[in-house]
């Protein structure tokens, strides 16, 4: 094992960083949004909209994301009607997968925030005439997001291993070239050299979400 | 003037009726101090006046106008805007645990009121002085023991401007020490004739700074006066026996 070959296999994994950080933050930025939405629903007055969004996070929670995947990737096109207005390329279907996937445990994680608020800051709220939105905005949602921060910590770390998935749809991510290059050269240095990488991503959001929990520690 | 005028008001959880038939007036200025043992209804009267209960009939004016007239609510603008009037102090603080204690107080000025910061903040140390928590201003309720964080809670109330102020048990989860701390600063308001309406257990506030004390059980007011009449020489049974049961 060179120094050389040490290298040349960063180089050419590298070149697959582009679709793992940029399925993670797409994932990121749609899928707390969304997800955020959907707690509403869910915890909203409406039945209807209760059973839809309690119905969609059931699906997206119980089936595997990887079959998920395939099925933006290849079966969606299939559907009669409207299946060929939905061809997308491969990276778009798998940001589609994973922003509808992550929303559902976004949703869930966010709920469970939100209940932890205690009733007494509703009441205070309203006595001091704050309006619904005002109370959601300014006082609901800062105790959640506190609350919530360990799992969304959790989630994102997740999310970074999960990226690997896409390889499984031919997109040239990190995992993908580390593949390549065990296969190629018949030497199992480049799952190492993967790993390595996968743990570096997510170290550092370990330290980003610590700071974070540090700077909520009121 | 009369700040507050209940009639008749009925409340039921269920097919359990908490409150049977509720009257009584606040004049301006006036300390009103609801005693009476736990279950009484004292709470639930309170959070109905501010409309954070629904009652199911009587009428509830404030200053003249109707929240509630014979069971039928105003809109809830309406309602809204009289409740406005008044500023209300819980038995657990809820106090913002998320924000300092200086955002606690500008929090409502500023983001119902519009009012400037710089003015809100201004206003917010005066009463901070009022309360004796100067040098507070940037800790967190975290941080605070309980009578701070009532005191806080107090001054908070205080920065809309309330016409009067409901006390819900203000001092019931606090010992003996910090209930004195708080029960000084409602004494401190009862003498510059804040009008007040205090549920308490507290005895010796209801005795020494109330002028009317209104005795609860079974969801009726059974006995009202004030204290000296109600706690010397009380009419009812029920309330003898109370007060027997704690002097």
């Amino acid at each position: 094992m060179s120094a050389q070959y040490l290298l040349q296999l960063s180089v050419s994994l590298a070149g697959g960083l582009k679709y793992t950080i940029g399925l993670f933050f797409v994932t990121i930025l749609l899928s707390m949004p969304l997800g955020l939405a959907l707690t509403f629903l869910r915890i909203g007055k409406s039945r209807v909209l209760k059973a839809i969004t309690g119905g969609y996070v059931w699906i997206m929670r119980g089936t595997p994301l990887l079959l998920q995947l395939f099925f933006f990737c290849y079966g969606i096109t299939a559907i009669p009607g409207i299946g060929p207005y939905l061809v997308m390329d491969r990276f778009t279907s798998a940001c589609v997968a994973f922003v509808l996937n992550y929303a559902a445990y976004f949703c869930e994680i966010f709920r469970g925030g939100i209940l932890s608020v205690d009733k007494g800051q509703y009441e205070a709220a309203k006595v001091l005439g704050f309006s619904r939105w005002k109370t959601t905005r300014l006082i609901v949602l800062p105790q959640m997001l506190k609350v919530s921060l360990p799992s969304i910590s959790n989630e994102c770390i997740t999310l970074v291993k999960d990226t690997a998935l896409i390889t499984a749809i031919g997109i040239t991510e990190v995992l993908y070239f580390a593949k390549s290059a065990v296969n190629r050269d018949v030497n199992a240095l480049a799952y190492l050299v993967a790993a390595g990488f996968y743990l570096i991503m997510t170290y550092g959001l370990t330290v980003l979400f610590r700071r974070l929990e540090r700077k909520y520690n009121y | 003037m009369e700040m507050i005028r209940v009639t008749q008001l009925g409340k039921s959880f269920g097919s359990e009726a908490v409150l049977r038939d509720v009257s009584f007036t606040v004049e301006k200025g006036e300390t009103v101090a609801i005693i009476g043992a736990s279950g009484a209804g004292k709470s639930t009267m309170l959070r109905c006046l501010i409309g954070l209960e629904r009652a199911d009939s009587g009428s509830i004016l404030v200053e003249g106008e109707a929240i509630l007239r014979d069971g039928s609510y105003q809109d809830e603008k309406t309602c809204r805007r009289i409740c406005g009037k008044m500023g209300m102090v819980f038995q657990s603080f809820n106090l913002f645990p998320h924000i300092s204690v200086l955002d606690n107080l500008i929090y409502a000025p500023v983001h119902v009121r519009k009012e400037s910061r710089a003015s809100a903040v201004e206003r917010a140390m005066e009463h901070l002085r009022m309360v004796g928590l100067v040098g507070k201003e940037a800790a967190y309720p975290g941080q605070l023991s309980g009578g701070q964080k009532q005191r806080v809670a107090i001054a908070r109330a205080m920065m809309m401007d309330p016409d009067m102020l409901l006390f819900d048990e203000p001092t019931s989860s606090l010992d003996p020490q910090l209930t004195a701390e708080v029960l000084a600063v409602m004494r401190d308001l009862a003498a510059r004739r804040m009008t007040m309406v205090v549920v308490t257990h507290e005895m010796g506030f209801a005795r020494e700074a109330a002028d009317k004390v209104l005795f609860m059980g079974d969801g009726c007011i059974i006995e009202e006066g004030r204290p000296e009449e109600l706690f010397g020489n009380p009419k009812d049974n029920r309330v003898k026996e109370f007060i027997h049961s704690i002097l």
